[in-house]
């Protein structure tokens, strides 16, 4: 039951019912003085006549009052209306039908909470008359739609029909501003009327001061989709990476933090991994109210490149989004170069015994993103360089002639080389074959007793190579190694990644052409540096050496939420071509990829289904760094089925004046009654009676 | 009447004549113009007391009557026989000093008071004078010379009016000063309580003597002819005023002042007294043609 007005505006008439008190009292301060004898007398005449006298002047001053109360009420044109408001009677009326679409409406009204939202929208267009126009706003709004109000009920209806659930959450602000626009043009008696299931993350983000229209007087009224009892409520949370890296044949650990949003506890979800569509393994889950447990799934992959994957929770009546999908970049093996200068018939006081055990920890190749092959400098001249990505060189006394124009071609083609110095190293022929690729100027040998050994304490920790120093037991074993040999280089301008307690460089980098070469100023055993004995040492190496093979592949992509914009990076050549969509329902679609800095980039935005979405450039185009799919996720708060309160809804929408009705009201049916004409009636019999009663005065 | 007659008593035309002496005789003069001029009495005789007949009594003044009742001769003993002596007692408090139109109703009292010695006086009647406000201002006692008519006026222009009304009790106080009966005159706005006026008239017609009451009123206190909110602050008691609106009191208001009037007139008819109600825009020929309609 509420009342509402057409011609809101003229409310501010009301403000001139002060008028008759106001004249009353500017009479009152106009007054005349008189001396006069019979005083007495007009005493006697007031306390004779002052009962009946101040009853009549009141209620002349109450009707002249009423009066323009009336007249103010019958301009602004009030509405009454009775029940939910299926409209019977009055004027005709401009109706915006927000339709809250969030994924959250799958589980409200005990699983029937879009049907029952959608059979509310119908009754609601169905009940409009011939003169009444209405829109159907879905709350998944990106705000590029076009709407407009249309007086075709039948049109509403199959607009209404092809509204469907979407994965994302509500976008309110732009629903809300949207209303607003569309009822900014109309005169007359306007409402908006929203159907939703009050879920508390669509308001979360709400703020009144995120509209671009607002108009207070048009009624608001929430047509609430409850649930009769609390579901099991949980999803997924966070899908990560939990080995090192994700390769062909190589093992994979995938962790997944299962949130349970309810006040009951999850008993035995089952969860459920699948790679490429094939059940890989399955868990069950328990988890206790309002709080998260994690498991982790093992499986390993036996292709490199893209993969897709999901996770997905089975549990009779469970409320909330149930899969979520990933994407997996396998990489194959990095092959690594190895040439051992000091090799040494022990093994463990080989070269690159320490190197090669870092980058091949198990002693099984097929456990290790990298492949390592150690060879003696006699066979460099005939290493086939293209094959490998990284080339390490371990205390190598001398560049081979032949080795030179290969190992700067190896470079320019985006291959990392890293050099170790040592006992043998040459600097000067280092010097002589690399010239201007090398990262500093070598200079002599510097050795002394291990126990005057130079600590390390400058690092990059920024740098891509070393962020595994953000470990702190990492970098505390960093700081705990100690240097006693090593080549004396000049940075000549650039900063050493490492360097030691005396300044001197221990790390030094060179880009040179898409390759680039790091030099480690020590050995790559512990002939010069206890480094290999610390616990640093292993992942240290890996790190340098992904960093050199070029390599951020072999990672899973949790991805991104419906609705947000998935922004890929491109080489600048690419600038002008268009990128091709494939949505997970197979619709296409191409996106323009511009000029962004010096790269080339596009922005996706259209990513309003959950899945897997499909990247390609034109055909004739390719590009290795280009993904070839990303997931697209509900938010995982859409699955929380927390609802608002009314209070608080009412503090959100402030100064809106939010009316919330159970959505079983609508079927109450209601009636209009314009209350135009019981005004003008009471307007004339008050008029009627102040002239009256004014009269006998 | 002639119209120039009339406007010898046109309150006005009076107002505009500033020596009293002259106002009043402006008055008489017209009044006599128009009517046979009475008989005068004279003498008055008037009855005192009985006493038991002796020897030598005439015997016209036995009474017989009171030998019917009480088988013995009485003798009936005169006062003195003298000529007519009135009071006229005029009401200076502050309230007559109120004129809505011309002339104040002092000013219309004194005009009438004069008048109506001037009249006496004329008539070989003595004529004596009392002003008073809430205490006796000055008293004249009557005296039936010629020349008189001069010290009454004396007295009625002495001063203006001023005071609180106590009429009751001045009206009491006359009455123990006036040790022989005689006719008296009292001119007022009686704007007092009205018990307290009676009872003091009262007194008067217990010594025996007859009394006219001019009640003078100025037409806009009977009327109530104003507009607007209007601040109504009384002439005597400076703490008594009202904020109203005489449209909305009017009828009521008339209607008070006319059961004051009615009132007066009954209790003064109970009494045997005269009274005369005169709007001060009344022409003063009805109030002497009062006076003259009880001297017969």
């Amino acid at each position: 039951m509420s009342v509402f007005f057409l011609y809101p505006l003229f409310l501010l008439g009301l403000l001139a019912a002060s008028l008759p008190v106001l004249i009353h009292l500017l009479n009152r301060r106009k007054l005349k003085r008189i001396r006069f004898p019979a005083v007495r007398f007009i005493l006697l005449s007031q306390k004779r006549i002052s009962r009946s006298y101040r009853l009549r002047h009141w209620i002349l001053l109450a009707l002249r009052t009423l009066a323009v109360v009336f007249l103010a009420l019958l301009l602004a044109n009030p509405i009454f209306q009775t029940g939910a408001g299926l409209f019977a009677g009055g004027g005709p009326v401009s109706l915006v039908v927000l339709l809250d679409n969030s994924l959250s409406m799958t589980w409200s009204g005990d699983g029937n909470g879009f049907k029952q939202a959608k059979d509310a929208a119908r009754m609601l267009i169905s009940a409009l008359s011939d003169d009444d126009r209405a829109a159907i706003v879905p709350t998944n709004l990106t705000g590029k739609e076009l709407f407009r109000l249309k007086g075709q009920k039948d049109v509403l209806l199959r607009e209404l029909d092809g509204i469907e659930i979407a994965d994302g959450s509500v976008n309110l602000e732009a629903a809300l501003s949207k209303a607003y626009e569309l009822l900014n043009v109309p005169a007359g008696q306007k409402e908006i009327r929203f159907i939703t299931d009050m879920g508390l993350t669509g308001w979360d983000q709400f703020s009144i001061a995120g509209l671009k229209q607002l108009d207070p007087s048009i009624p608001f009224k929430l047509i609430h989709v409850g649930r009769k009892q609390a579901p099991l409520n949980g999803s997924i949370k966070e899908i990560r990476l939990g080995s090192q890296g994700v390769g062909a044949n190589l093992p994979l650990q995938i962790d997944v933090t299962v949130a349970n949003f309810g006040d009951s506890e999850l008993k035995d979800v089952l969860a459920q991994l699948s790679i490429d569509g094939q059940n890989k393994e399955q868990k069950l889950v328990t988890v206790a109210p309002k709080a998260e447990s994690s498991l982790s799934f093992q499986t390993r992959l036996s292709q490199p490149g893209a993969h897709t994957g999901q996770v997905t929770l089975k549990k009779a009546g469970l409320a909330g989004n149930a899969t979520t999908n990933f994407t997996l970049d396998a990489q194959d093996k990095i092959k690594v170069l190895i040439v051992d200068g000091d090799p040494q018939t022990s093994l463990v006081q080989s070269e690159t015994f320490f190197l090669s055990r870092a980058l091949s920890p198990s002693g099984e190749r097929d456990s290790s993103v990298f492949l390592p092959t150690v060879i003696l400098p006699d066979g460099l001249n005939a290493a086939a360089l293209e094959t490998f990505q990284v080339a390490i060189l371990c205390n190598v006394a001398t560049l081979p002639d032949s080795l030179s124009p290969k190992l700067q071609n190896f470079l320019r083609q985006g291959g990392g080389v890293l050099i170790f110095s040592g006992d043998k190293f040459q600097a000067d022929s280092y010097t002589q074959k690399l010239a201007r690729d090398l990262p500093g100027q070598l200079g002599d040998k510097k050795i002394g007793p291990e126990a005057n050994g130079e600590k390390i304490v400058n690092y990059d920790t920024k740098h891509p190579a070393l962020q595994l120093l953000a470990d702190p037991i990492l970098l505390e074993s960093l700081k705990s190694a100690r240097v006693w040999g090593y080549s004396r280089t000049a940075a000549v301008g650039r900063t050493p990644l490492i360097a030691l307690a005396n300044g001197d460089p221990l790390l030094l980098e060179q880009k040179v052409g898409a390759g680039r070469i790091l030099f480690m100023t020590s050995s790559a055993d512990r002939d010069w540096t206890d480094l290999p004995l610390k616990t640093v040492y292993l992942p240290l190496m890996q790190s340098l050496t992904q960093y050199l093979a070029g390599s951020n592949r072999g990672a899973l992509d949790g991805g991104i939420a419906v609705g947000a914009a998935k922004e890929i990076a491109l080489p600048p050549t690419f600038v002008g071509k268009n990128l091709r969509i494939t949505k997970p329902d197979k619709q296409t679609a191409e996106v323009a990829i511009t000029a962004v800095k010096d790269r080339a980039g596009a922005s996706i935005e259209e990513n309003d289904r959950a899945g897997i979405y499909r990247l390609a450039l034109p055909a004739g185009d390719k590009n290795g760094d280009l993904p070839q799919m990303y997931a697209v996720n509900p938010p995982v708060l859409e699955s929380r089925l927390d609802e608002i309160s009314t209070r608080e809804l009412q503090t959100k929408l402030k100064p809106i004046r939010a009316e919330v009705i159970p959505v079983d009201a609508l079927k109450d049916g209601g009636k209009r009654t314009d209350l135009a004409l019981p005004l003008l009636a009471l307007l004339i019999v008050t008029l009627l009676l102040e002239g009256w009663l004014g009269q006998r005065f | 009447m002639a119209d120039s007659a009339k406007n010898y008593f046109d309150p006005k035309v009076l107002a505009g004549i500033s020596n009293l002496a002259l106002r009043a005789r402006w008055v008489v003069e017209g009044l006599m113009s128009g009517v046979h001029r009475s008989r005068s009495k004279g003498f008055s005789v008037e009855f005192e007391e009985h006493r038991e007949y002796s020897p030598g009594d005439e015997i016209r003044r036995i009474d017989w009557k009171a030998l019917g009742k009480f088988d013995r001769y009485f003798i009936k003993e005169y006062e003195d026989e003298t000529n007519l002596r009135a009071y006229l007692l005029l009401d200076a408090s502050a309230s007559m000093n109120y004129a809505s139109d011309g002339i104040t109703k002092f000013d219309y009292g004194c005009t009438l008071a004069a008048s109506l010695a001037y009249l006496i006086l004329k008539q070989q009647d003595a004529a004596g004078v009392v002003t008073f406000s809430d205490h006796i201002e000055s008293f004249v006692p009557p005296r039936a010379k010629r020349d008189y008519l001069t010290q009454i006026l004396s007295a009625l222009e002495k001063r203006g009016p001023g005071g609180e009304t106590n009429v009751g009790k001045i009206l009491e106080d006359i009455a123990g000063q006036v040790k022989r009966r005689g006719l008296i005159v009292l001119v007022s706005d009686l704007l007092d309580e009205p018990e307290a006026i009676l009872k003091g008239l009262r007194q008067f017609r217990f010594r025996g003597n007859d009394v006219i009451v001019f009640h003078l009123l100025d037409q806009a206190e009977l009327d109530l002819p104003f507009d607007g909110n209007i601040l109504f602050e009384d002439l005597e008691a400076t703490n008594l005023h009202v904020i109203a609106d005489p449209r909305t009191i009017r009828t009521t208001y008339k209607q008070v002042v006319q059961e004051f009037i009615d009132d007066m007139r009954k209790q003064c008819r109970d009494n045997t007294i005269d009274y005369q109600i005169i709007s001060t825009a009344t022409p003063l020929d009805q109030a002497l043609a009062s006076y003259l309609s009880w001297r017969g």
